[in-house]
């Protein structure tokens, strides 16, 4: 039954492939229809997901096409299916969300691939979580690699999209090739590609080679993932791509990886040392920390919702690292909870990220622009896209009661219960990550703070934001959805941990659902944790009643309460909106605060009219130097155009030139090889 | 515990903390008068000025949206259901279950998520100009308090407050380990970040150039103006019940019998009198620094709550 499921989703996504090409003629509705079919995928997908989590089963579906050496095999477990629940219901919003957005191409642009491509790229990642072979998870990976790349040079006329391209491209393909050596050290010991087999002798790889193959998936992943200072590709890629696109890559694509991560540090690599946790978990709260960071400065929307992504990836992280952590000293209920932590935050990410770029969408739909300094008073043009980006801003910056503050709860408790390792400088290690995981929490709530309130509030700044109209109904109704999901999951924790729960008994062999659930004497259910218990849901209740309470005292203080509207006090001349704060301004204190990163170069040029005197025009440059472009990767890119064009010599176009050197390869391989 | 207890603890907590919060402005505000030569407001002005500003209408900004007009009843019952976590009277919270002292902190950061966002909702630059500081002075104060926190919490194991309380009760040694001097210093720090007082910021000017707290709030009026200003006295008022709760708890009734409330309320009085009086010579003492210096100042607090956190993980 549940494998019918799996497969027909996947048919489902090739058939809205297929009709997206067989209409090309009709663009739209091609698109349309690829869409609808990408929509109705998805839901089979969540189905699948949910029966597997809840039957707790594992299933597993062999192929064999083509050819016949490679078997394509495929897993269907608790873990696989989580990410896969993750990823369909990123799917499913993102499809309806689609229907509306591509109307802003109607007339401008060729779609005709658009739904082709997003509709491989939704079934590659589906493929890559359920993949049980190396061989069939490379071909996959690349997949969704090359579709996805496809998607990010949509607007290929504009060459910052081209250049974002290319560098997703190359890096990409740099952690494949990593992926690959580490699949090739486990095949040596596994002697099949089969990821059964990987498991199997996990215990029977020496440990240099366990380090090495750490090291690659770190890289390996780590690309994809975005972690610090891998995460060039990230803030140049998910911009460029038309927002729905963004959705997923930054909601559930870079989570592929975090699924990687988890399969190889606790199914093929273990047990693992230690410092193995020290050190994802040290990746983490860098990524943390230097992603939000750079998020502040930004000032193009969704490069801003992509660092911030940068630094999610490294909340997850940190959840992950401490499981690892707890792992190797055997402590199996503080790892679950751990695990509990950085997988409620990955679907939380994946749900308030998604939601976001859904609304950077919006904006770039009615306004034509991603800036937010060009924005303002959208909240009265755009009056449902404005709350919806509130719940999104709210909870992404863990705000209670919504679902980025559960998850902040989880990590907070799971660092906090660090001091349960033996190694002094670990439980340090753990403590200032928590330190780290606070101010990155109040750096996002400035983050958004300025993001919301300088693209929605106060008096618009250009012509464009002045004209901004609401979006089409069908693009809220899916994000709507998303809103509901981010208060669903922060009032009722209780049932998101039942399911990360199941992947956890698979995982790490332990049930501690009875022990981090219980109810209290109101009868509701709360989270708990050896230190303490969280019941948002009633906290909301207590709010609420608080509210009433508050507002019938004001009642009965002055029954006839009126407000009174006159426009603000700017010192005597009229409000405009070269008045108004602007994003640099609001975070122009945190850059000097952290003037050490951000290494900010000013430029003021002045032109006089009449020298020294008359002032004509007064040209103002701010910008922050890109510390890791400039000091880690233009020296290596220099490094290899360089070696490149010594390597140039030996192209010297001449055909028999080539000949010979096919002869001479030819030779030495019959040498060696006899 | 029983039923009527779970209803009247949180009320007398309410009422204790939404009562006495004007009057610890009132009692700062004498003290510091007293300290210039001047006889100063009476002790109960600032229930004048709340009852003034409760009974009028509210002018507001064109410009301004639903969020201006929300943004007083966020802070208001945000602090309220705070005021309800935390150990007052009696060192059993009733809703210890709903929450703990992260959800405190988090708590705060929603009401000021709200202040910040309506401060730049009103198209005023003084207004954006006050958030955009309190944004940066909350985010250095956020690492040091939270590591104060985590000090307290994992001398006793727990990071529920009444929990907290009850345990310092119960062992008093508990109390002498190196460690919580350090974290009481980093806290007593970010306190007076978190609330605003001199040297951090100046409660009681309106220059354009150094307003905070007070340009964040600039545009409100009337029951809004009240709502917000009860609830910046009350989060003063939370924030020293925390600090002497969690590191002078004696006193506090561990149940719920009449006299022992009494003698509870009688020390709390005297206990808050004190730290109040503490921040009025502190204020009268020194000058505003220059908000640069602020980082300086809350890293010098990072610092102290990191050496805490080693102590106890080294010597305990």
């Amino acid at each position: 039954m549940v494998e019918h499921l799996f497969i027909i989703s996947i048919i489902l996504y090739l058939v809205g492939a297929l009709f997206a090409l067989c209409l090309f003629k009709w663009q739209m509705v091609g698109n349309y229809v690829s869409f609808i079919f990408a929509a109705i995928a998805s839901c089979l997908g969540i189905a699948t997901a949910a029966m597997v989590l809840f039957n707790s089963s594992t299933i597993r579906l062999d192929f064999q096409l083509f050819l016949p050496v490679i078997k394509y095999n495929f897993l269907l477990d608790p873990l696989s299916s989580y990410f896969i629940l993750a990823i369909s219901v990123i799917s499913f919003v993102a499809s309806v969300y689609s229907i509306g957005y591509t109307r802003l191409y109607v007339n401008k642009r060729d779609v005709r691939f658009l739904g082709f491509t997003y509709n491989l790229f939704l079934m590659a990642m589906i493929l890559v979580v359920s993949a049980n072979n190396a061989f069939v998870f490379m071909i996959v990976w690349e997949l969704m690699t090359l579709v996805s790349f496809f998607l990010v040079i949509f607007e290929h006329e504009n060459p910052a999209t081209r250049k974002a391209g290319l560098v997703y491209i190359v890096m990409a393909h740099i952690g494949s090739g990593l992926l690959a050596i580490a699949f090739f050290i486990l095949l040596a010991y596994a002697g099949s590609f089969s990821f059964d087999s990987f498991r199997d002798v996990a215990s029977q790889i020496p440990a240099v080679y366990k380090n090495i193959v750490f090291f690659l998936i770190i890289f390996g992943f780590g690309i994809k993932a975005g972690i610090f200072p891998l995460h060039l590709w990230l803030p140049m890629a998910h911009p460029a791509a038309p927002s729905n696109i963004s959705m997923i890559m930054s909601g559930v694509m870079i989570k592929t990886a975090i699924y990687g991560f988890i399969r190889f540090y606790f199914e093929f690599l273990t047990p693992c040392p230690p410092w193995w946790g020290v050190i994802i978990l040290i990746i983490g709260a860098t990524s943390a920390i230097l992603g939000i960071l750079y998020a502040l400065m930004e000032r193009d929307i969704k490069t801003l919702l992509a660092y911030s992504s940068v630094e999610n990836v490294g909340i997850i992280l940190i959840g992950i690292g401490m499981s690892m952590i707890f792992k190797s000293y055997n402590q199996m209920a503080l790892s679950s909870l751990a695990m509990i932590a950085g997988l409620y935050h990955l679907f939380n990410h994946a749900v308030f990220k998604c939601l976001l770029f859904g609304c950077a969408g919006n904006i770039y739909y009615s306004t034509h622009t991603k800036n937010i300094e060009e924005l303002g008073g959208l909240i009265k043009r755009m009056q449902i896209t404005a709350p919806l980006f509130l719940i999104g801003a709210l909870s992404i910056s863990a705000i209670p009661p919504l679902n980025g503050f559960i998850s902040e709860w989880f990590i907070f408790q799971s660092l906090l219960n660090g001091f349960n390792i033996p190694s002094v400088i670990i439980k340090i290690i753990t403590i200032i990550c928590g330190a780290v995981v606070a101010l990155t929490g109040a750096l996002v709530a400035t983050c958004f703070i300025k993001a919301f309130g300088i693209s929605f509030l106060a008096i618009p700044r250009t012509k464009h934001a002045e004209k901004a109209k609401e979006v089409p109904v069908i693009m809220f109704i899916s994000m709507g959805l998303l809103a509901a999901l981010c208060v669903f999951m922060g009032l009722f924790p209780a049932k998101i941990m039942m399911i990360i729960n199941h992947v956890n008994t698979q995982i790490l062999g332990m049930n501690i659902l009875k022990a981090v659930t219980s109810y209290d004497w109101l009868q509701m259910k709360i989270v708990r944790t050896n230190f303490t218990e969280l019941s948002p849901k009633s906290a909301t209740v207590f709010g609420l009643i608080l509210l009433g309470i508050t507002l019938g005292a004001l009642f009965l203080m002055r029954p006839k309460f009126i407000r009174k509207f006159y426009e603000t006090w700017t010192c005597g001349i009229a409000p405009e909106p070269r008045l108004e704060y602007t994003a640099t301004a609001f975070t122009k204190p945190f850059k000097v605060v952290f003037s050490n990163l951000y290494k900010p170069r000013l430029e003021v040029n002045t032109t006089y009219s009449v020298p020294n005197f008359f002032v004509k025009s007064i040209a103002y440059v701010g910008e922050i130097t890109p510390i890791f472009e400039k000091y880690l990767y233009n020296p290596v890119s220099n490094f290899v155009l360089r070696i490149s064009d010594k390597a140039r010599l030996i192209h010297a176009g001449n055909i028999h030139l080539y000949l010979a050197y096919i002869f001479i390869t030819l030779l030495i391989l019959i040498m060696f090889f006899r | 515990m029983s039923l009527t207890s779970n209803i009247i603890l949180p009320i007398l907590q309410l009422i204790v903390i939404v009562g006495l919060s004007p009057l610890v402005k009132g009692f700062i505000n004498k003290i510091e008068a007293r300290f210039q030569c001047r006889r100063g407001p009476s002790l109960f002005q600032p229930y004048y000025n709340l009852i003034k500003l409760l009974r009028k209408d509210a002018v507001v900004s064109e410009t301004a949206s639903w969020i201006f007009r929300a943004t007083p009843y966020v802070t208001f019952v945000s602090i309220l259901v705070i005021a309800l976590l935390v150990p007052v009277l009696s060192s059993c919270v009733p809703l210890n279950f709903t929450g703990d002292v992260i959800l405190i902190i988090y708590l705060f950061a929603l009401g000021r998520f709200f202040l910040a966002l309506s401060s730049l909702d009103t198209a005023s630059a003084f207004g954006g100009m006050g958030g955009s500081r309190e944004m940066m002075i909350s985010s250095m104060a956020e690492p040091a308090m939270m590591l104060s926190v985590f000090t307290v919490s994992l001398t006793v194991g727990t990071t529920n407050l009444g929990n907290i309380t009850s345990a310092f009760l119960n062992s008093s040694t508990l109390l002498l380990n190196p460690s919580l001097f350090l974290a009481f210093a980093a806290l007593c720090i970010v306190i007076i970040a978190e609330t605003g007082r001199i040297p951090i910021d100046n409660p009681f000017t309106h220059l354009e150039l150094t307003m905070v707290h007070e340009g964040m709030v600039l545009e409100f009026s009337g029951r809004y103006l009240a709502l917000i200003e009860w609830a910046s006295g009350m989060k003063l008022l939370i924030l020293l019940t925390i600090l002497v709760n969690t590191f002078l708890p004696w006193g506090v009734a561990s149940g719920l019998t009449f006299t022992g409330l009494i003698i509870s309320f009688a020390l709390y009085v005297v206990k808050i009198g004190f730290f109040a009086f503490l921040i009025a010579i502190l204020e009268s003492s020194f000058a505003k620094l220059r908000l640069f210096r602020i980082p300086n100042l809350l890293g010098t607090a990072f610092i102290l709550s990191i050496l805490a956190i080693i102590s106890l993980y080294v010597v305990g």
